[in-house]
């Protein structure tokens, strides 16, 4: 399919403006946070790229969170963000992220937020629509380790150590073992072995499985909102009073579109979270990433509000609204650097 | 190397075979670890292979080298070579060559790549220029549907062309994706 770039240049306006529409008929506020910084959200397979004497922003979400501790309110932004290495049909190493925070204690809210701006981004961009689109018709909620148990087979409690996850996952069904316990020499910590094995699982589990379950039912006309991850997935979120991950992923047409939380507030609890995500990092021969100790000091003061936040694809959702497959077909310059048009 | 390096056309080394990436997938979960999916063809038996790596491991090149040479011409069967500095001849089987046949052009300067003194295939320029033989003269008209049409190109490649495009002009070919690029004019 070809848009002309004048084409491409309608539908990128049209939708971000009903992306603006949507959250300010919601009371949320447009806000512009820096995009380099000091120290990136440290995650284990995220890479910053050097923009010396810090970094290109990964997400704006320290940034926003910050804002919130100070009173910022309710807020959204679209962000350019940077990612080293994602490069892809589905990636670029810079993109285009619309994030949010409000108050609230729940996922509930956030799953109506994406419901209603994936509806109201697909309605916007209907002019464009070159071949039929999987628009969601309506939306399934499905818990991760339910649906691990329901769709493998396999029934795990979601805090198995690296040891347990293999042995457990191995029993049913080896291929899912892959890179699971990779560490060379290296000994490490409980925590990190953890971290570093419900990671490789996941990856694993959405290249052989998941990725093609979720297809199915973009083909049935459902959008799936994944919930409660295991508590060693999410370095960012809450717990519940399970000790499952008050996250959740939303997918359409079978890709994953947006990442949403109840976000962490403990400022001690998120010091941790952090280092132990950077001795992954090092397990796995990253660099290890600066903690943002002014963030850490706004969670502990004045502190942050109870607050859900979520971050969107809006490459991937223009894609997904007129029914293209890569970035590429949608984008307004070529992905990379430079680069004719 | 590391695996951030592989893409479509890398080179890499398996078990002391040279393999071409063919086609290349990255696929990433966003919190979860990258995973390079790639299609190998074996650059001397054919042979293709799935192989997917995780981000963070390495692989090897395959030490592959590159030696000026000129197209001169092909049967069926062979594909002969010159070296322009020596008119030393090289005779590439056709299954070697591949789908690159269809962007060899009489004389045309390209690179052979040799793998342990044995010549695995080609490197094309990115685009040729090559002119057209065939193709139905364009029909204005049903512009929603049809704006493209089939043109036969010197080598026999058919190509989709925009429906301006008449039998002896000159058309440039993305040699990577098989796809017409523009019309040339003397």
């Amino acid at each position: 399919m070809t848009l002309s770039l004048s084409d491409r240049v309608g539908l990128w306006d049209a939708a971000l403006a009903a992306m603006r529409v949507s959250f300010r008929g919601r009371g949320l506020r447009e806000v512009q946070t820096p995009t380099r910084v000091e120290a990136p959200a440290i995650e284990p397979f995220i890479e910053p790229i050097a923009a010396p004497p810090g970094f290109l922003a990964t997400s704006p979400e320290l940034w926003m969170k910050r804002l919130r501790c100070h009173g910022g309110g309710d807020m959204f932004q679209i962000a350019p963000v940077f990612r080293q290495g994602e490069i892809g049909d589905l990636h670029r190493e810079e993109f285009r992220l619309l994030e949010w925070y409000r108050d609230g204690d729940g996922i509930q809210a956030i799953t109506d937020d994406v419901e209603r701006i994936v509806g109201a981004v697909f309605e916007a961009a209907r002019p464009w629509v070159q071949r039929p689109v999987q628009a969601p018709e309506r939306w399934r909620r499905v818990r991760f380790l339910d649906w691990l148990r329901d769709v493998l087979g396999l029934t795990l409690l979601g805090n198995e150590s690296a040891a347990d996850l293999v042995e457990a996952v191995g029993a049913v069904q080896p291929s899912l073992c892959e890179g699971l316990v990779d560490w060379g020499t290296a000994q490490p910590p409980a925590d990190v072995a953890r971290l570093h094995a419900w990671t490789a699982f996941f990856s694993n589990v959405c290249d052989q499985h998941l990725d093609r379950w979720l297809a199915e039912r973009a083909g049935q006309g459902e959008g799936v909102h994944l919930e409660a991850f295991p508590a060693p997935l999410c370095a960012l979120a809450r717990l519940d009073g399970q000790g499952l991950a008050l996250r959740v992923e939303s997918h359409v047409g079978g890709r994953e579109l947006a990442n949403g939380y109840v976000e962490l507030r403990d400022d001690r609890v998120q010091r941790r979270r952090f280092e132990t995500v950077n001795g992954l990092r090092m397990l796995v021969g990253s660099p290890r990433l600066p903690i943002d100790a002014e963030f850490l000091a706004d969670l502990a003061s004045p502190g942050l509000p109870p607050t859900v936040g979520c971050a969107l694809g809006v490459d991937r959702l223009i894609m997904l609204a007129v029914g293209a497959e890569t970035l590429d077909a949608v984008a307004l310059a070529p992905a990379g650097v430079g680069g004719a048009l | 190397m590391d695996v951030s390096d592989l893409k479509k056309n890398a080179k890499v080394e398996l078990d002391g075979h040279p393999y071409v990436v063919v086609d290349f997938q990255f696929v990433k979960p966003g919190k979860g670890q990258g995973l390079y999916k790639c299609k190998l063809k074996n650059m001397i038996t054919g042979a293709v292979l799935d192989r997917t790596w995780r981000s963070g491991e390495k692989f090897d090149a395959a030490n592959v080298e590159s030696r000026k040479m000129q197209f001169l011409f092909a049967n069926d069967e062979q594909f002969t070579f010159m070296d322009t500095e020596t008119y030393d001849q090289l005779e590439v089987s056709a299954d070697i060559i591949g789908d690159d046949r269809h962007f060899l052009l009489d004389n045309l300067d390209t690179d052979v790549l040799f793998y342990n003194d044995r010549a695995v295939g080609v490197s094309l320029p990115s685009h040729v220029v090559m002119e057209v033989t065939e193709t139905e003269p364009g029909v204005k008209g049903d512009t929603a549907t049809n704006t493209t049409k089939s043109a036969t190109v010197q080598t026999g490649y058919q190509v989709q062309v925009p429906l301006f495009i008449k039998q002896g002009e000159k058309i440039k070919i993305d040699t990577r994706t098989g796809d017409y690029v523009e019309r040339v004019n003397d």
